[in-house]
């Protein structure tokens, strides 16, 4: 009898498992194995900025409290250990043959944290308030290709179809996003539209009454002080790990509004804080010494990865009222010998104290499988910048030692940056030094952040500055290149911006960014890449400089973090999902 | 009397409108606006900036986009904040609480330890005592209050490196689990977090405060007044608490108008480096995104404060300091 009913309870618990089919979070996530997780306990972590709303259509910081929430996933994910799309939210999917329809079967069992099943209306309604002009959601731009919406249709209550204007490499990307219940928010905009959505959800709203349906919700928030979420035991109905447990292991995650990094280092030194990644040799190197005298338990990994971000230097092609300037900035030859005369190794020992990375071109050197090792360097050499600039005619130099031209004209140009940002500037100030010896003379000046940003998106035929050092983030794995940089149109098309390509490489570019990002094969598109950068290499429109790099800190209470191979600034160092407290 | 409040609140409406234009014209000559930052994103189309800006008012004239924030503004209407989408004063007022734990205590102990100090420093010029407490405030004026933020957490953190006890929080407001506490021990909570920023602000301000006040002191001290009180024969304690400080003090008391402003300006650099969610670090931020709204309401609530408060002083004046009449 004992035994039949064991058999019976079997049957009714794989019959709910059948149903609910449940994620299984892989054990090559984690160095953890589930026989030594312990459940329970809080993660304690700290940010810059405060958060500013709970509502998932208006929010636009980067690490908000929605995507907190829901872990930012949906129906597809990526698997960090290959980069590669898996199902999700969804189970599976099918393309049509023409590869502009993407079919996702949802998966069934999923709830929200009031109960309420997860189905496609979710998405459906989600994509409708994003699309909504008057929302202003930040996700808008997302749902098009070329200013041609991408739409989503019902299929039935298990089955979304995404129907895109072209193919697009990034097709998966763009079904990543997370669903919002329809059953909260679509009354609503039924009822009140984009005016009622924007009202929802503001940091007044009672914390139950905000819905989730990822690892957490909302226990607390204390305006500019702490966010405390608790576990969502809805989502471990269907996460789990491959010993069959609920997801996540942690009962709390706090994270603490912490303006000032300096704070941020000393909570984490006194061991209030559990995760960190300290950004300057100053704060890397106290948290060394507290680890080796013995103070703190904790693991920092230093150099795990460069930085998904990207300093460079653009020259002005668009300048009419100076054209011996515009000349020298529109030839190649002359960039060449400024990428020469950017000393990279300097820039990392002097700006970020020896933990950097050199760039050569526009895709990240943390996105390795987008590389192309092929391509030329103009490393520093300030021989071979002399060679080419005496190319182009400057041969002499002038009482003060700087290169002249035939007809007297003085190799010089006017640098800036935005103040307040030290490293920048200390870059600029490294390529002044290094200009002067070769003889070109560099005027550097740090302006407003601002002013800045309106110079170099001016547009027309003469613009009002000559060279500017700033970054860029952003860019993916899917595709790693700007839609707004690349194309001669493109808003970010620093370099030109009279509106058409200038040169024949630019035209190139143009086309195989069109290419590259319609294409679906992912090989192929690496291809396109690969030719890319080497046309990049040849025109150099920007010179790119040196990044920083990503040096993740935690203290040994935690366990569950990546495997070394895997960390980096890209996957992180861990999957909260995954995280548990070891004591 | 009554006649003159009622003439110097009429007053205040010029000024108020004066004020609030010239510190949203301020504002706005500043380059770019809340969007720019957006304009680096390589993830979004200029169309969605120029839709955003449209939305927010941001593409029209200066003075349209003032009429309009005043026309809300009389309705009692701050403006909307572009970065929490939400009503700037629901945003600002628990901010503005926060910082009151620190400053209303500080500004208590600062009057309870400043004045007699002064006066002390006054009564024996060039004691030794007077010495020492000179020395200490000019250190004390030395030191700017988020390094002495600093020096106080590297402390705490030495300290408890050594003995493993906490002394004081190296950060914030409320400990972990706040939310959980009964009401007595949130409110012990939040005094044994606010201690060191306390110190912080009052060390500074108690050294030019009790400087000026000496200084006063001294002044008044020396008047021919004084030398008449004592040679008839007054006690000493007469001569200096009840003739000497009532007039020492007429400076600061039409000061007190600057105090009602300085009780919702919050403690400056001290929040930011301490973690305290205190008014300083919101407004910091929105300066710097140049949300527009949030900045123009945080300022007109002081400017409203700081008229009411030179009102009130002047009012005081009158009952401290007999040769003023206003009639």
């Amino acid at each position: 009898m004992r035994r039949f009913l064991a058999v019976l309870v079997g049957a009714l618990v794989l019959g709910g498992v059948a149903s609910a089919q449940p994620f299984v979070w892989p054990q090559k996530w984690t160095v953890a194995k589930p026989s030594e997780v312990k459940r329970g306990g809080t993660l304690r972590a700290a940010v810059i900025s405060d958060y500013r709303t709970f509502n998932p259509f208006i929010t636009a910081e980067a690490g908000n409290v929605p995507d907190l929430i829901s872990g930012g996933r949906g129906l597809v994910m990526r698997d960090p250990t290959t980069g590669e799309w898996i199902p999700y939210m969804a189970e599976s999917w099918t393309i049509s043959p023409n590869k502009l329809e993407i079919t996702f079967k949802i998966r069934k069992g999923m709830k929200w944290s009031d109960g309420k099943p997860i189905t496609a209306d979710d998405w459906i309604t989600t994509w409708r308030i994003h699309t909504d002009k008057a929302v202003g959601s930040n996700s808008y731009d997302s749902f098009f290709i070329d200013g041609k919406p991408i739409t989503l249709k019902k299929i039935d209550d298990y089955t979304i179809r995404f129907i895109y204007p072209k193919t697009d490499a990034e097709a998966f990307a763009v079904a990543s996003f997370t669903p919002w219940p329809d059953h909260i928010f679509g009354p609503v905009y039924q009822k009140d539209g984009a005016e009622g959505i924007k009202k929802m959800w503001t940091l007044n709203e009672k914390p139950e009454n905000v819905v989730s349906g990822g690892p957490w919700l909302i226990e607390s928030y204390r305006p500019g002080e702490r966010l405390v979420l608790k576990r969502n035991p809805a989502f471990g109905e269907w996460n789990k790990d491959e010993a069959g447990n609920p997801l996540p292991y942690l009962d709390r995650y706090e994270i603490k509004i912490v303006k000032d990094t300096n704070a941020q280092l000393a909570e984490f030194l006194a061991g209030n804080i559990d995760v960190m990644a300290p950004a300057t040799v100053d704060h890397i190197s106290q948290i060394r010494q507290a680890i080796q005298q013995g103070r703190l338990d904790a693991t920092i990994k230093l150099n795990a990865s460069p930085v998904a971000s990207s300093q460079f230097m653009v020259f002005n092609w668009n300048k009419a009222s100076d054209p011996f300037k515009q000349s020298l900035f529109r030839s190649d030859k002359f960039r060449r010998a400024m990428s020469h005369i950017v000393n990279r190794q300097a820039v990392i020992d002097i700006v970020y104290g020896g933990l950097g990375t050199p760039m050569y071109s526009s895709v990240y050197p943390v996105l390795t499988q987008w590389v192309n090792p092929k391509v030329p360097k103009y490393e520093y050499n300030l021989q071979q910048a002399a060679k080419l600039l005496a190319e182009l005619g400057f041969t002499k130099k002038d009482k003060e030692g700087y290169l002249v031209d035939s007809k007297g004209r003085r190799l010089e140009f006017n640098l800036s940056t935005n103040a307040g940002n030290v490293q920048r500037e200390q870059i600029a100030k490294l390529i002044v030094d290094e200009a002067k010896k070769v003889g070109v003379k560099v005027n550097f000046t740090a302006i407003d952040f601002n002013t800045l940003v309106g110079q170099l998106l001016s547009s027309g035929p003469d613009r009002p500055f000559d060279a500017i050092i700033i970054g860029l983030t952003g860019g993916g794995l899917d595709w790693p290149f700007g839609s707004n940089v690349v194309p001669c149109k493109g808003n970010l098309h620093m370099w030109n911006k009279s509106g058409q390509c200038l040169d024949p490489r630019e035209t190139q570019l143009d086309a195989l960014y069109s290419r590259g990002r319609t294409e679906l094969d992912f090989k192929k598109r690496v291809e396109i890449g690969y030719r890319m950068q080497e046309i990049e290499a040849q025109l150099l429109p920007v010179i790119y400089i040196a990044g920083p790099n990503y040096h993740p800190a935690w203290n040994n209470r935690l366990g569950g973090e990546h495997p070394d191979a895997i960390i980096s600034s890209i996957w992180g160092q861990r999957e909260l999902e995954l995280t548990f407290i070891k004591k | 009397m009554t006649a003159y409040i009622l003439r110097r609140i009429l007053y205040l409406v010029p000024t108020f409108f004066g004020a609030t234009f010239l510190a949203f014209l301020i504002i706005q000559l500043a380059p770019g606006d809340y969007l720019t930052q957006l304009e680096l994103d390589p993830k979004v189309t200029p169309e969605t900036i120029a839709r955003l800006r449209a939305q927010f008012g941001l593409d029209r004239p200066i003075h349209e986009q003032y009429l309009l924030w005043m026309h809300n503004l009389l309705h009692l209407n701050l403006g909307y904040s572009f970065a929490y989408q939400a009503p700037v004063l629901d945003i600002v007022w628990p901010r503005v609480v926060n910082s009151m734990a620190i400053v209303v205590p500080s500004t208590l102990l600062l009057f309870l330890v400043a004045i007699p100090v002064g006066i002390y420093g006054a009564l024996r010029q060039y004691s030794l005592g007077d010495r020492v407490i000179s020395f200490l405030a000019y250190i004390g004026l030395a030191i700017p209050n988020f390094f002495l933020a600093l020096i106080f957490m590297y402390l705490i953190l030495q300290v408890y490196f050594r003995t493993g006890v906490m002394v004081f929080p190296v950060s914030g407001m409320t400990s972990s689990g706040f939310e959980q506490f009964d009401p007595w021990k949130k409110i012990l909570d939040i005094a044994w977090h606010a201690v060191i920023p306390i110190i912080v602000v009052t060390t500074s301000d108690i050294a030019g405060f009790s400087r000026v006040m000496r200084g006063q002191m001294l002044e008044v001290l020396s008047q021919d007044y004084i030398r008449t009180a004592r040679a008839k024969g007054l006690a000493e304690r007469v001569v200096v608490y009840k003739h000497a400080l009532r007039n020492a003090v007429i400076p600061f008391v039409a000061n007190i108008g600057g105090i009602l402003p300085g009780l919702i300006s919050g403690a400056g650099l001290v929040e930011v480096v301490m973690a305290w969610p205190g008014i300083t670090p919101l407004l910091l931020d929105s300066l710097q995104q140049q949300d527009l709204y949030m900045v123009a309401g945080f300022l007109t609530i002081g400017l409203v404060l700081l008229m009411v408060g030179n009102l009130l002083s002047d009012l005081l004046l009158t009952w401290v300091d007999p040769r003023i009449r206003y009639e």
